[in-house]
C-alpha cells in the first residue's frame, strides 16, 4: 500500500516531467508541470498525514535485481514532517513562477524544460526522505543536485550565471563524494544497502572509523545546506538562479542536508559526546559568519544567501544540544534540542522562500536587486514590500512571526541545562549570548536591506516606474505570509508537526530519565502557546491602534511636509543613507571576516569632472581558496617573511611552547609509565 | 490568582505606566541641581506627552503607512517587555519559563520598527541614527544573555523575574552584585540612550543616535517613541533595583514595594550624576564601553561558574 502510493506519486511526476517536454505551447506545459506536481502532493500527503498523526511508520519493499537487492522504503516522522512541506512548496515555487517567467511564456524558449525540472526536485524529495536503502538515498540526492543545477543556469547565456552554476556543480559533487565514502565504509562493515543495517552497525561499534564516517557526513552534509565554511557557492548560485530557483533551493532542497544530518545523528543511537560539541561548534560558526556576511552583502539575494549559512547554524545549533542529550541520556536536551532545530527548518523555509519570491518580484519589476540603486519601492510596490517585512521579521527571529518561535525553542535547549557539569553549561550559555548577537546582526541587516530598498526616495530615476508583481507572484508570497503569521501565532502547530520526529530521538534513550521527555515537551507547549497568545495580542492590538488612528485621522488628513534635513531644501535622492553608509560603522570592526573591496576614482583638480566610489564586499572563504590556489607558495613565504628570525619575542614565544608541550608529554605520558 | 499576586501586578503594572515620567523627572532634575538650577517638575515630561498628544502631526511627503505604525509597535512592544522585566523584585506580571528570551526580543521588535519608520522618510540623519542603533545594539545584545547564563548558575531559576530577583538569596551575592550591576547600567544607558553611550539634549544632528531617528516624528507618534524610551529607562532601572532589593515582593509585598521605589530613585540619580559628571563617549569608542558590559557579564559567568555549584 506504502509503496504504491509513493510509486504511483513518482510515477506521476514523472510522467509530467515528460508530457512538459512536448511540443506544445509553454503556458500548457507550465500547467501540466503544476498539476502533476499537484497530484503528487495529494498522494504524498495521503501517506504524510496519518504518520504525522502519529500513525504507524510505513515500510515498503520491492525486490529488485542483485547488487541492488531488495528496495527498502521507509516512512518515519521524520521523513513525513519533512515531506509535508517540501512538496506543496515545491509546488508554489512552481506557480511563482508562472508570474516571473512570464516574459518567456509568450517566446520559443522552451519553459517546459524548467517545470520538468521542478518535477525531478519534488521526486528527489519522495526519493531522499522516504527511501531507506542507501542506493535510493543516494540516487535522490543525485537528482536533486542535477535538477537544481540546471535549474540555476536558466539565464544560461550570461557567462557569470553559468560559471556560478559550474560552482554549484562542483561543490555539490565533492560533497557527493564525502558522502559516497561514508556509504562504501559502511557498506563493507554491513554488507547491506539499508539504513537501519548501517544503524545497527554504528550503534555497536563506537571508534575511529565511526568517528571517520561521521566527519565524512558532516561534511558532506555541510556543503549541502551550506554549513561555512562550506558555503561559497551558495552565494554566487542564490544571485544567479530564478528567485523562485533560489527559494527552491535554499528553503527546500537544500534542508535535505540538515534531514540526513539528523537522520544519521540518530541512526548512531548514542554518538559520541565531542561529536555534539563538534555540531554545536561549527554550527554556531555558521550562524556568525553568515551573519556578518549579510551586513555587508549589495545584491539582497547574496544577502539571503547568506542568511541561509546563518539559519542552518541556528538550526544545527539546535540539533548539537540534542545530540549532546543523546550522549549524556539526558531527555530534556534531546527533546527540546532536535524540536528547536526542526521547528526552525521550518520556519525557516517559510520565511527564506517568502523573501526570495519578494526579492523576484523587485529584481522583475526593475531589473537590479542592487540595494544601492533601489530605493521607495514601498509606494510603488506595497503587497511585495509588506511580504518582504513580515518576512524580514520573522527571519531576524522577532515576535510576533515563526522565527522567534523556533529560535525561543533553540534558546530554550541552551538553557534548560540544569544537571549539567558546570563547563557544559557555560558552553551552552556562551553559544545561548552568540546566538544573540547573531540576531541583533540579522536585524540589523534585514533593516538594512528593507529600509534602503523599499523606504526613502528612489535612487535611480527609472525610465519605468516599477509596478506591482503579477497575482500568480503574489499569490505564493501571500501563502507563505499567511504561514508566518499563523506559524508564530499558533507556534503550537510547528512543534505538533515535530513532536513525532523527536519521539523517534527520545525511543533510543534507555533508563527512568526517559520520564522527563514528556514532561519537558509539555512545558515547551505551554510556553510556546503563551508566546503564541502573546504574539496574537501583540499584533492584534498593534492592528487595532493603528486603524484607530487611521480612521481618526481620515477626517482632516495630516499635512505632508519635505524630510528634515538640517534645512537643506535641495535634497537629492542620492543623499539619502545607503546600504555601505549603513553597514559601514559595524562591518569595520570584522574586518577580518568582511572583506570590504573598494573602487573609486577621487575627485581631482579644482574642477573636478566625475567621481565615483564603489564598495561591495567580497567572500573571505573563496577569495582565500583562489589565493591559495593560485600562490600557495608564495604566500607560505610571505608567512615566513614576517617571523623574522632575530625577533627575541618569538625565541621566547617558541621556547615556551616547547617548554609546556614538553611538560605535557612527561605529565602525560609519565603517568601511565610510572 | 491570590490577591497578592493581583496587587503586585497592579502595582506593577501602575508603575510600568507611571516611572517613565517620573525617573526622567528625576534624572533632568538632577541634572539641573549639578548645573546649580532648580531644573523642571518631576511631571514635566509627562506634560509634554500630553501636550504632543493634541497636536497635528506632519508627516514627511517620502513616508509611508509603515511610518505611522512604527511608532505604535514601538511602543506596544516596549510595554511587552516592561510587563515581562521584573520591578519589585522576583515578581513580574508575565512570568514564565525563559521568559527572557522574549523580553530581549520585544525590545528587538521595538527597536527594528523605530529604525525602519526613521529609514522610512529617506534622510541621511536618521539614516545614520538607526545605523548607529543597529551596531550598538548588536554589541549590547550578548551582555543581556551572559548575564542571564551567569543568574542562572547561580540561582538555577529559569524565569525572568526569578532569575534577578533570587540573586540576593544565593551564596554568591556579594561577590557577583557588582559586576551584574554595573553591566545593567551599561546596558541601561545603551537601551535608553543616556550619557556616555547618547545625548538625549544633544541639538547637532551628525551627533545623535535616538534623537535622529525620531527627527520627522511629530504630534501622537513622538509622544509615542518618546514614551518608549522612557519605559526602556524605566525598565533597565527596574532591572537593577529587583537586583538589589532585599525583599521578596511574594512574602513582604509592601516592604519590596518601598525598597523598589526607593532603588528606582537611586538609579534615576546615579543617571542623572553621570549625565552631568561625564562628557559623552566619541562615537568610535562607544562599542568599546558595550563590551565592557560583555565582559563584566563574562566575568559574571565565570564567578558563578568557579564558585556557584
Amino acid at each position: 500500500m506504502c509503496v504504491g502510493t509513493l510509486i504511483a506519486a513518482v510515477l506521476v511526476l514523472l510522467v509530467g516531467a515528460a508530457a512538459c517536454l512536448l511540443p506544445l505551447s509553454n503556458p500548457l506545459r507550465a500547467a501540466i508541470g503544476i498539476l502533476s506536481q499537484l497530484v503528487a502532493t495529494a498522494l504524498v500527503w495521503t501517506m504524510v498525514l496519518p504518520v504525522l498523526l502519529g500513525g504507524e511508520v510505513l515500510v515498503g519493499e520491492l525486490a529488485w535485481a542483485y547488487p541492488v537487492g531488495t528496495l527498502r522504503v521507509r516512512l518515519d516522522a521524520l521523513g513525513a514532517f519533512f515531506l509535508a512541506w517540501s512538496l506543496p512548496m515545491t509546488l508554489l515555487g512552481g506557480v511563482y513562477a508562472l508570474g516571473y517567467l512570464r516574459p518567456y511564456l509568450a517566446t520559443r524558449r522552451h519553459v517546459g524544460v524548467h517545470y520538468a525540472l521542478l518535477n525531478m526536485t519534488a521526486l528527489s524529495f519522495v526519493l531522499v526522505y522516504a527511501g531507506d536503502h542507501a542506493l535510493i538515498f543516494l540516487l535522490g540526492w543525485e537528482i536533486a543536485a542535477l535538477a537544481a543545477w540546471l535549474l540555476v543556469i536558466w539565464d544560461y547565456t550570461n557567462q557569470k550565471v553559468r560559471f556560478a552554476g559550474f560552482n554549484y556543480l562542483v561543490s555539490t559533487h565533492v560533497g557527493l563524494m564525502f558522502l559516497v565514502a561514508a556509504v562504501m565504509i559502511l557498506y563493507t562493515h554491513c554488507g547491506a544497502w539499508d539504513l537501519g543495517s548501517f544503524g545497527t552497525w554504528m550503534q555497536s561499534h563506537p571508534g575511529a572509523e565511526r568517528n571517520a564516517v561521521f566527519l565524512l557526513l558532516v561534511t558532506s552534509f555541510g556543503l549541502k545546506s551550506a554549513f561555512f565554511p562550506f558555503h561559497s557557492w551558495l552565494p554566487r548560485a542564490h544571485a544567479a538562479a530564478p528567485a523562485h530557483v533560489s527559494a527552491l533551493m535554499s528553503g527546500v532542497i537544500h534542508k535535505a542536508g540538515l534531514y540526513a544530518l539528523v537522520r544519521f545523528v540518530w541512526l548512531m543511537g548514542t554518538p559520541d559526546e565531542w561529536m555534539g560539541w563538534f555540531l554545536v561548534a561549527f554550527s554556531a560558526c555558521s550562524a556568525l559568519v553568515g551573519a556578518l556576511y549579510t551586513v555587508g552583502q549589495r545584491d539582497l539575494k547574496r544577502l539571503l544567501g547568506y542568511s541561509s549559512t546563518e539559519n542552518v547554524g541556528i538550526a544545527g545549533i539546535g540539533f548539537g544540544v540534542g545530540c549532546l542529550g543523546l550522549s549524556w541520556n539526558n531527555p530534556v536536551l534531546v527533546a527540546v534540542g532536535f524540536t528547536g532545530g526542526l521547528m526552525h527548518v521550518l520556519n525557516h523555509a517559510v520565511f527564506k522562500c517568502q523573501l526570495f519570491y519578494a526579492a523576484g518580484a523587485v529584481y522583475q519589476a526593475t531589473h537590479t536587486v542592487d540595494v544601492e540603486r533601489l530605493g521607495g519601492l514601498a509606494r510603488l510596490m506595497p503587497w511585495t514590500a509588506a511580504s518582504f517585512l513580515i518576512g524580514g521579521v520573522a527571519i531576524s527571529a522577532l515576535p510576533p512571526f515563526n522565527g522567534f518561535a523556533s529560535e525561543f525553542t533553540v534558546y530554550a535547549g541552551l538553557f534548560s541545562a540544569q544537571d549539567l557539569p558546570v563547563g557544559a553549561r557555560l558552553a551552552l550559555y556562551v553559544t545561548g549570548a552568540l546566538l544573540a548577537f547573531v540576531g541583533a546582526v540579522s536585524a540589523l541587516s534585514i533593516t538594512r536591506a528593507f529600509g534602503v530598498a523599499f523606504l526613502g526616495a528612489p535612487r535611480d530615476a527609472a525610465a519605468r516606474p516599477p509596478v506591482e508583481a503579477s497575482r500568480w507572484m503574489l499569490l505564493p508570497m501571500g501563502l507563505h505570509a499567511v504561514a508566518v503569521v499563523v506559524l508564530g501565532v499558533f507556534p503550537v502547530l510547528g512543534l505538533w508537526m515535530v513532536q513525532g520526529a523527536a519521539g523517534i530521538a527520545l525511543a533510543s534513550l534507555t533508563g527512568p530519565a526517559v520520564q522527563a521527555a514528556p514532561v519537558a515537551l509539555a512545558d515547551l507547549a505551554a510556553n510556546l502557546s503563551r508566546i503564541g497568545l502573546l504574539a496574537g495580542l501583540l499584533l492584534l492590538v498593534v492592528v487595532l491602534v493603528w486603524a484607530w488612528r487611521a480612521a481618526t485621522a481620515r477626517g482632516s488628513p495630516a499635512p505632508r511636509s519635505a524630510t528634515w534635513a538640517c534645512g537643506y531644501a535641495a535634497v537629492s535622492a542620492r543623499m539619502q543613507t545607503t546600504g555601505a553608509g549603513f553597514s559601514a560603522d559595524f562591518a569595520e570592526r570584522f574586518r577580518g571576516v568582511l572583506r570590504l573591496v573598494r573602487r573609486q576614482k577621487a575627485p581631482q583638480g579644482y574642477f573636478p569632472a566625475d567621481a565615483w566610489l564603489i564598495t561591495d564586499c567580497v567572500d573571505a572563504v573563496e577569495h582565500r581558496l583562489f589565493d591559495v590556489i593560485r600562490h600557495g607558495d608564495a604566500s607560505a613565504s610571505a608567512l615566513s617573511q614576517k617571523l623574522r628570525e632575530d625577533d627575541p619575542r618569538y625565541a621566547f614565544a617558541a621556547g615556551l611552547v616547547a617548554l609546556v608541550a614538553i611538560a605535557a608529554l612527561v605529565l602525560l605520558v609519565g603517568g601511565p609509565l610510572l | 490568582m491570590s490577591a497578592t499576586v493581583l496587587a503586585l501586578s497592579v502595582a506593577h503594572g501602575v508603575l510600568a505606566l507611571v516611572l517613565p515620567v517620573v525617573l526622567v523627572g528625576l534624572v533632568n532634575r538632577t541634572k539641573a541641581r549639578w548645573a546649580g538650577r532648580v531644573g523642571p517638575g518631576i511631571w514635566q515630561s509627562g506634560w509634554d506627552l500630553l501636550r504632543l498628544l493634541h497636536k497635528k502631526p506632519v508627516y514627511s511627503a517620502l513616508s509611508t503607512p509603515l511610518f505611522r505604525a512604527g511608532a505604535y509597535v514601538v511602543l506596544l512592544a516596549s510595554a511587552l517587555g516592561a510587563l515581562i522585566a521584573p520591578m519589585l523584585g522576583a515578581f513580574a506580571p508575565l512570568q514564565f519559563t525563559h521568559d527572557f528570551v522574549l523580553f530581549a526580543y520585544a525590545l528587538g521588535l521595538a527597536r527594528l520598527f523605530l529604525m525602519v519608520s526613521a529609514l522610512d522618510v529617506g534622510s541621511a540623519f536618521e539614516g545614520m541614527g538607526a545605523a548607529r542603533e543597529a551596531s550598538f545594539s548588536a554589541f549590547a545584545e550578548p551582555a543581556l544573555f551572559l548575564l542571564i547564563g551567569a543568574l542562572a548558575l547561580a540561582t538555577g531559576q529559569t524565569s525572568f523575574a526569578a532569575l534577578v530577583g533570587t540573586l540576593h538569596a544565593s551564596a554568591l551575592y556579594p561577590v557577583l552584585v557588582v559586576p551584574v550591576v554595573a553591566a545593567l547600567f551599561i546596558l541601561l544607558q545603551s537601551e535608553a540612550s543616556r550619557v556616555p553611550v547618547d545625548d538625549p539634549l544633544t541639538h547637532l544632528e551628525l551627533t545623535m543616535v535616538h534623537e535622529a531617528m525620531v527627527l520627522d516624528h511629530s504630534g501622537p507618534e513622538l509622544a509615542a517613541t518618546q514614551y518608549a524610551g522612557a519605559l526602556k529607562l524605566s525598565t533597565y532601572a527596574g532591572l537593577i533595583a529587583a537586583v538589589l532589593n532585599p525583599f521578596s515582593p511574594l512574602e513582604h509585598p509592601l516592604a519590596a514595594l518601598l525598597a523598589a521605589l526607593g532603588l528606582l530613585a537611586a538609579v534615576a540619580l546615579a543617571v542623572g550624576c553621570v549625565e552631568s559628571l561625564r562628557a559623552r563617549l566619541r562615537m568610535r569608542q562607544v562599542p568599546r564601553y558595550l563590551l565592557l558590559a560583555s565582559l563584566l557579564a563574562c566575568l559574571s559567568l565565570a564567578i558563578a561558574g568557579a564558585w556557584g555549584t
